[in-house]
């Protein structure tokens, strides 16, 4: 049984700016891929430790090039478990090094459930 | 050893200057507070830090004065009482002409911090972690919330290599902590100890207090903390940080710093009496204040101000009014007593070391603290000298009392610097 969500879907994204609120509205309506990594890329940018005007691309290493930590790290998958109703494993975890690598991770468990749930 | 710094997030101010004004003044820091939406509850003032806003389980919500840099990466593992503590730290540091550069990596210099962790953070965060039946849970919700939450935090933040160490012993906490920083020293074991004290403010910390009946249901903050008055009626809650840094004297003295007071020692002695109260005589007291002046080589007779633990519960006060008498007034000394839990509250694992700054704060500025709220004495303290403004005669030698849950009782001997 997945976890049941702490709040309503997307009360999470309240401190995000309107852009990535509204992205999430369209993917959760459309399942727009796009707008799922608008969104993916917000988080990522939010849980940065060392905050910093970077702009993220797809080959950004986490650890190297955007000074995450395991703790960072743990604490971006959380957020994305409890806004994706999805569940990560550490073993799927440690395949994830790059930006690029996160959102193809993500699309692919939102994919899985979503065919689960069809 | 010798005091060399100290840093203040206190409820009467939240630097060393306004800390001195309003001990001098006899001025309180207790405001109006609320808990839980609920204005019925039979609490009605505390000791409130002002300029802070931690009052939010996320830190993304918090705020604290400008002058203070936290970054992102020691933010998301802090407790609200963590933030108070940094600011405190970096002020320190600052007082004993201390860089961060200066500690970091430093062998010798070690962190002692006292903290009962925050309830807030964790009924939060297993909340969380129940609402989903273990499914995820917060990976900073270890860090950000038990009783360590203090020492794992700030010594990375501030690179401590010598030493990093936590103390409970609640209400005794920090001056538990201070002790034995003062042995480490004393040992070789490290040069320089920077002691922390934090305690936050909110109803997951105060109102199991209110369950156990120990808190003052008074509006007036004037009668609500009243230590050592016939009619006061239980403690007033408070919050804060509070930081002294211990040196080494040759090492402050290398330095070319000026020690502000010298901590000649400390006792510390258990009632084995009860889990929450102490023994009806103070006898743990009575003997970690002997074993105090013991160990610092003072007589009762050359003390000249106590800073009590003093809660203004009717049975703490009591107590300890017994134990000073029986060390102080059967031995024909009589110290200026008071309590300034009068004017802040009482802070908890903060108390110690805060109270413990004040003593140093008395030796250099040359004024004893006074029991601004007393009206008539409880008789039990009969013998004591218990002024009710400050007094403007520096102290030479002052000791600090500090007692908790469990019959904990810790003092320290304080000695004004040559």
């Amino acid at each position: 049984m997945l976890p049941q969500p702490i709040s309503d879907s997307g009360a999470q994204l309240q401190r995000f700016p309107l852009e990535v609120r509204d992205a999430f509205r369209l993917f959760r309506s459309t399942g727009d891929i796009a707008s799922l990594h608008l969104v993916v890329l917000a988080v990522v940018r939010d849980y940065m430790p060392r905050s910093g005007g970077v702009v993220l691309t797809e080959e950004m290493r986490l650890i190297e090039d955007l000074g995450y930590d395991s703790l960072a790290v743990a604490e971006t998958v959380f957020f994305l478990e409890d806004l994706l109703q999805v569940r990560i494993g550490n073993k799927e975890l440690m395949e994830v090094r790059t930006v690029g690598d996160l959102r193809s991770f993500v699309t692919r468990k939102v994919e899985q459930k979503r065919s689960a749930v069809a | 050893m010798v005091v060399t710094g100290l840093g203040f997030v206190t409820p009467i101010g939240n630097d060393r200057s306004t800390v001195t004004a309003h001990l001098r003044a006899g001025q309180h820091g207790l405001a109006p507070v609320e808990f839980l939406g609920n204005p019925h509850l039979a609490v009605k003032v505390a000791g409130t830090v002002k300029d802070f806003t931690v009052d939010s389980t996320s830190w993304r919500d918090w705020k604290w004065p400008a002058e203070y840099e936290i970054p992102r990466e020691t933010l998301r593992g802090l407790a609200p009482h963590g933030v108070y503590a940094l600011c405190a730290v970096t002020q320190a540091l600052r007082d004993a002409g201390l860089s961060a550069d200066a500690i970091a990596g430093d062998e010798t210099t070690g962190m002692f911090c006292a903290s009962a962790g925050s309830a807030m953070m964790g009924y939060h965060n297993l909340a969380q972690l129940h609402a989903v039946r273990g499914e995820r849970g917060n990976p900073m919700g270890v860090i950000n919330a038990i009783s360590g939450t203090l020492n794992f935090n700030l010594a990375a933040h501030f690179h401590i290599t010598g030493a990093v160490c936590g103390f409970v012993s609640a209400c005794a906490s920090a001056s538990h902590a201070l002790g034995y920083a003062c042995d480490e020293i004393q040992l070789g074991r490290l040069r320089r100890v920077i002691v922390v004290g934090a305690e936050e403010l909110n109803a997951e910390t105060l109102l199991p207090f209110l369950a156990m009946r120990v808190l003052s249901g008074a509006s007036d903050p004037m009668l609500a903390s009243r230590p050592f008055d016939a009619g006061r009626d239980g403690f007033v809650g408070g919050g804060g940080a509070t930081v002294l840094i211990l040196e080494e004297a040759s090492l402050a003295a290398a330095r070319g710093v000026r020690a502000q007071a010298e901590l000649a020692g400390w006792g510390q002695a258990a009632d084995g009496y009860s889990m929450a109260m102490p023994h009806p005589e103070g006898a743990g007291l009575r003997r970690a204040m002997q074993r105090a002046l013991a160990c610092s080589g003072v007589k009762p007779e050359e003390v000249d101000y106590v800073n009590a633990h003093g809660t203004s519960t009717p049975v703490g006060d009591r107590a300890e009014a017994l134990a000073l008498r029986s060390v102080f007034t059967d031995a024909g000394a009589h110290p200026r007593v008071s309590s300034t839990k009068a004017l802040t509250g009482h802070p908890l694992s903060l108390a110690g070391a805060m109270e413990a700054a004040f003593c140093v704060l008395a030796l250099k500025e040359g004024f004893m603290p006074g029991n601004p709220h007393l009206v008539t004495p409880d008789p039990a303290c009969e013998g004591l000298d218990l002024p009710r403004a400050a007094v403007a005669v520096a102290p030479r030698v002052v000791l600090n009392n500090s007692s908790g849950f469990g019959g904990s009782n810790v003092c320290q001997v304080f000695r004004a610097s040559a």
